[in-house]
């Protein structure tokens, strides 16, 4: 995912802003890391490149 | 990732009917959502000028669309989005669907519109509205066996007006497309 798609994502749950944590970076996106909820204290995945923003039941 | 082909909604006549409606409707400029992008077509289909993004609930779905170039939030719906769009487009689960006709696997969610065929329309027409600029357009594509009068009244319920944009025979059924905006 570009960083620009921060501005439209949010959490599913709270709809709140989530934080960027990369782990992964090449020149034109985020491969790895995660999106912080800190409302929820929740953080949903980053993988491959594709945001995972279904809500963490199992946590 | 590697994902299977077999578990992602390949492209019919409902897809191609969505891609040129949307390739007709596009506006020099417009910030595009589509919702349940499945392989990825219409979104890949459209002019890379503009900004895209599309949704999937289907981990194989989201991993088909990014290989073809196309910048894909898995999330249910529209449920990790905010923001505004001029141009959203659904192609959702329409088909009427028993309890006991269930497949449990990750096409169903490209497939199953519970038992009406609308329990998808309505749980999208319910949310869009925050998420549709205010001189936004909704491209959302349904059948006969949806029913086009019920889908039309849930249209109205959640404060939109809609007209027939295309529509299409195929095989025993009837697809439209209804370009759906705000009711004034």
């Amino acid at each position: 995912m570009k960083r620009s798609l921060m501005d439209i994502l949010c959490c599913p749950v709270c709809k709140g802003d989530l934080a960027l944590q990369v782990e992964k970076e090449d020149e034109k996106e985020v491969l790895e890391g995660k999106l912080h909820c800190a409302a929820c204290n929740v953080d949903y995945p980053i993988h491959e490149g594709i945001p995972d923003l279904l809500p963490r039941t199992a946590q | 990732m590697l994902f299977d082909p077999a578990q992602v909604y390949q492209p019919e006549a409902d897809t191609f009917l969505l891609l040129k409606a949307a390739q007709a409707e596009v506006r020099a400029g417009d910030r595009v959502l589509e919702i349940g992008t499945g392989s990825g077509t219409v979104a890949a289909g459209l002019p890379p000028a503009h900004e895209i993004i599309a949704t999937d609930i289907n981990p194989h779905a989201v991993a088909c669309a990014r290989q073809k170039g196309v910048s894909v939030v898995r999330t249910d719906l529209f449920c990790g989005i905010q923001g505004t769009f001029d141009l959203i487009l659904f192609n959702p689960p329409y088909l009427p669907t028993e309890p006991e006709e269930r497949i449990d696997d990750w096409l169903e969610y490209a497939l199953d519109g519970g038992t009406s065929g609308r329990v998808v329309i309505e749980r999208f027409l319910a949310g869009a509205g925050p998420l549709l600029a205010p001189e936004g357009r909704i491209l959302l594509l349904i059948s006969s066996l949806t029913g086009l009068d019920p889908v039309m009244r849930l249209i109205s319920r959640y404060g939109f007006a809609a007209g027939i944009m295309l529509d299409e025979v195929v095989e025993d059924e009837m697809l439209y497309i209804l370009r759906i905006t705000r009711a004034v």
